[in-house]
């Protein structure tokens, strides 16, 4: 049932991509360094780092049980049904486990060590099945044991400095956010993905209200896709045959700047220059020419703002796009949302929108962009706590002309103090060629049960 | 009569006849550079379910120049979740709350201060520290509370937007100048109280190391017990920063 050579797929404005079966274009996408023609040496050399990482985590685990060391981690079993099968995949269950250990060792008060480490398996082969260590984790599948994250944090006074792979999170609002550049994501499953952490050096400097903070990214971390012989590959790209794909991954690096200020009213600034985390396409006529996966460059200014006032807070952020790249469009994207809390009920409602300056993208151009998807867009999240064991929430995007939408309703319970189980239930409906549209087979009710250590 | 005990005396008269003077004892009294205790909550619901959290908590400076960092180390599901409180001398606090699942810290705005805090009865404002400015204060008499002979005043805050409560009663004990309970009203039906017991006196402060938070709304009960409580505990500022939140241990 599985296609053993996945591909990445696309369509934002209906062009259309493929794998090929035998192009080695996969293998440069899931083992970069296979370009390399000193590939097995540098293979070895990166599962070694892998496990150094590893055995790093462990040995701080075991050697610092002292007050210093903290630690936590969960073991996660998910099982995905989907009603509906899917043109490009008959798979209508999938099941899934994760387990991740976080670990925190702080040696002086000074100085902090945290890493995290996740291992995990599933029946839809979108983990890899090489029992390897990844630090980069930069497959086109979920490596099956993975570095999350590994970083060294020294702070003194109004300075923090961290080094190493990290989370970096910019911006106040939800479910879009268009100025958090460093927050390259997993989206095998685009609707229910999670942050993949970026290798980076970040610079803080923090005195009163404000916050300046730098952050230098030598590698480049990209996106996950979804695999083009699996359901979340884009409806539309179903049909096309296989081609040969090239993969341009950038090899320079990241820089950001951000000016936080957290007075009544919070604002930011923030600058990158970079690359776009999600790719685009461009199809090279006759098709057997390929497809061309690129990440093109990107510059950003950005800035967010949250407001109280007496009843809501009102919470926008805006950011503005260019790209030497001519293949791409230049572009600003702008959310203004509120949210409120109270007693036992939250509430976020806002709306997404984009405003294109400079449309450079041909027809045989396409790109993979969640959040340009999601703009034109009315987003709300609403949720009930109805005990201290159980809650409820629906998330929705629905777009302004009413046509395409995704509604996720979700329970969740606690029992006692380590298990949890969650059902979500994801209804997605459009047209074909709108962004969520192309999902439109992937509506399913997801089950997870979770212990937590 | 000897002199300490007459002046003695004249401070009890003194302090009898002005409610404020009476609650800046008790400030004064409960004065500490810093505190650092580790917290065990049983959320009792009115099925009589109970479920168990624990936190570690530290503050340094006191009353309204505080800065507090509340961090969970149980259940497992919310290690790491934190809320640091920066207090201040002349309006409410800030707030912020770290999730380490999303790796971002939000915002508790002012008119969300009302909500329970992480599944407790404590709401979100129960945990700030308010100076004595910010009330006006008014004597109802004596009462006696746990056998206790305690004041029985009337806080009202002076700025009403920046508070979920109209009014609250507080009993504070006579002999300690200890918080025994205090009873939060939203206009005129009373929402929550607080019952302070196990007091006891740790490095020359009388501090309560059991509170039972009760929501009446709800009928629900969050007893906090505090365990290895220490006062002037040496902590730096830059501990109680946004970048100290995201600092995990």
């Amino acid at each position: 049932m599985k296609n053993e050579n996945p591909s990445i797929l696309a369509p934002r404005r209906g062009a259309v991509l493929h794998g090929n079966q035998h192009q080695g274009w996969l293998a440069a996408l899931a083992h970069p360094w296979l370009i390399s023609p000193h590939r097995s040496a540098v293979r070895s050399l990166k599962g070694v780092r892998g496990y150094f990482a590893a055995i790093l985590i462990f040995s701080v685990t075991s050697l610092c049980f002292a007050q210093t060391y903290t630690h936590r981690g969960f073991l996660e079993n998910r099982g995905t049904f989907y009603p509906q099968k899917a043109a490009n995949d008959r798979a209508q269950a999938v099941g899934e486990s994760l387990f991740r250990y976080e670990g925190f060792y702080a040696p002086s008060p000074t100085f902090e060590v945290a890493g995290a480490v996740d291992f995990r398996t599933d029946t839809h082969h979108q983990v890899d099945r090489d029992f390897k260590l990844s630090w980069q984790d930069r497959g086109i599948r979920r490596p099956l044991g993975d570095v999350r994250r590994l970083s060294a944090n020294y702070h003194n006074g109004p300075v923090t400095f961290e080094i190493g792979k990290q989370f970096i999170r910019w911006g106040k609002t939800d479910i879009v956010t268009p100025t958090d550049r460093f927050a390259p994501r997993d989206f095998l499953n685009v609707v229910d993905n999670e942050f993949l952490a970026v290798t980076a050096a970040r610079l803080n400097f923090e005195k009163g209200a404000n916050t300046i903070e730098a952050v230098w990214s030598p590698r480049f971390t990209p996106s996950r896709i979804p695999l083009a012989n699996q359901r979340w590959a884009p409806e539309s790209a179903s049909g096309i045959g296989p081609v040969d794909v090239q993969l341009h991954v950038p090899g320079g690096p990241q820089a950001g700047l951000r000016w936080n200020h957290a007075g009544a009213v919070e604002y930011e600034v923030s600058l990158y220059q970079g690359f776009n985390h999600l790719p685009s396409f461009t199809l090279n006529l006759p098709l057997p020419d390929g497809v061309e996966l690129f990440y093109p460059t990107m510059l950003m200014a950005g800035s967010d703002v949250a407001i109280p006032t007496g009843f809501f807070t009102i919470k926008g952020e805006a950011a503005y796009f260019k790209s030497n790249d001519k293949r791409v469009d230049e572009y600003a994207l702008y959310v203004v949302q509120i949210e409120r809390q109270s007693g036992e009920w939250f509430f976020i409602g806002g709306y997404a929108g984009e405003t294109v300056t400079n449309a450079r993208m041909s027809r045989l151009t396409s790109t993979f962009a969640p959040d340009r998807g999601l703009t034109k867009t009315i987003l709300g999240r609403a949720g009930y706590t109805i005990d201290a064991n159980r809650n409820v929430a629906v998330e929705t995007a629905a777009r302004q002309n009413g046509a395409d939408f995704w509604l996720k309703a979700e329970y969740s319970q606690a029992f006692g103090q380590h298990w949890r189980a969650t059902l979500n239930l994801t209804l997605i409906r459009g047209a074909l060629g709108d962004f969520l549209g192309e999902y439109r087979s992937n509506s399913h009710a997801l089950l997870i049960l979770r212990y937590s250590f | 009569m000897s002199k300490r005990g007459f002046y003695g005396l004249l401070m009890f008269v003194f302090l009898q006849q002005d409610p404020r003077q009476i609650v800046e004892e008790a400030q004064r009294r409960s004065t500490s550079q810093s505190q650092r205790y580790e917290g065990t909550l049983r959320v009792l619901d009115a099925k009589g379910k109970i479920i168990e959290k624990r936190w570690q908590y530290d503050r340094v400076g006191s009353h309204g120049s505080s800065k507090a960092v509340l961090r969970f180390t149980a259940p497992a599901e919310v290690k790491g979740v934190a809320l640091l409180i920066i207090n201040h001398a002349d309006k409410a606090s800030d707030q912020w709350m770290w999730t380490p699942a999303i790796n971002r810290e939000r915002r508790i705005a002012l008119q969300d201060r009302s909500t329970r805090f992480f599944g407790t009865d404590f709401s979100f404002e129960d945990l700030e520290e308010r100076d004595t400015n910010q009330f006006d204060y008014k004597l109802l008499g004596e009462e006696s509370i746990d056998g206790a002979a305690c004041w029985k005043l009337q806080s009202t805050p002076r700025q009403s937007k920046a508070s979920q409560y109209s009014h609250s009663y507080l009993w504070i004990r006579k002999d300690n100048f200890a918080l025994a309970q205090i009873e939060n009203y939203s206009k005129d039906q009373l929402v929550r109280r607080a019952h302070y017991t196990d007091i006891r006196n740790d490095q020359g402060i009388w501090t309560a190391h059991e509170i039972d938070m009760h929501d009446l709304k709800r009928n629900s009960h969050t007893i906090l017990k505090v365990e290895k409580l220490q006062y002037n505990v040496s902590m730096k500022d830059d501990a109680f920063t946004l970048q100290a939140l995201r600092r995990e241990s």
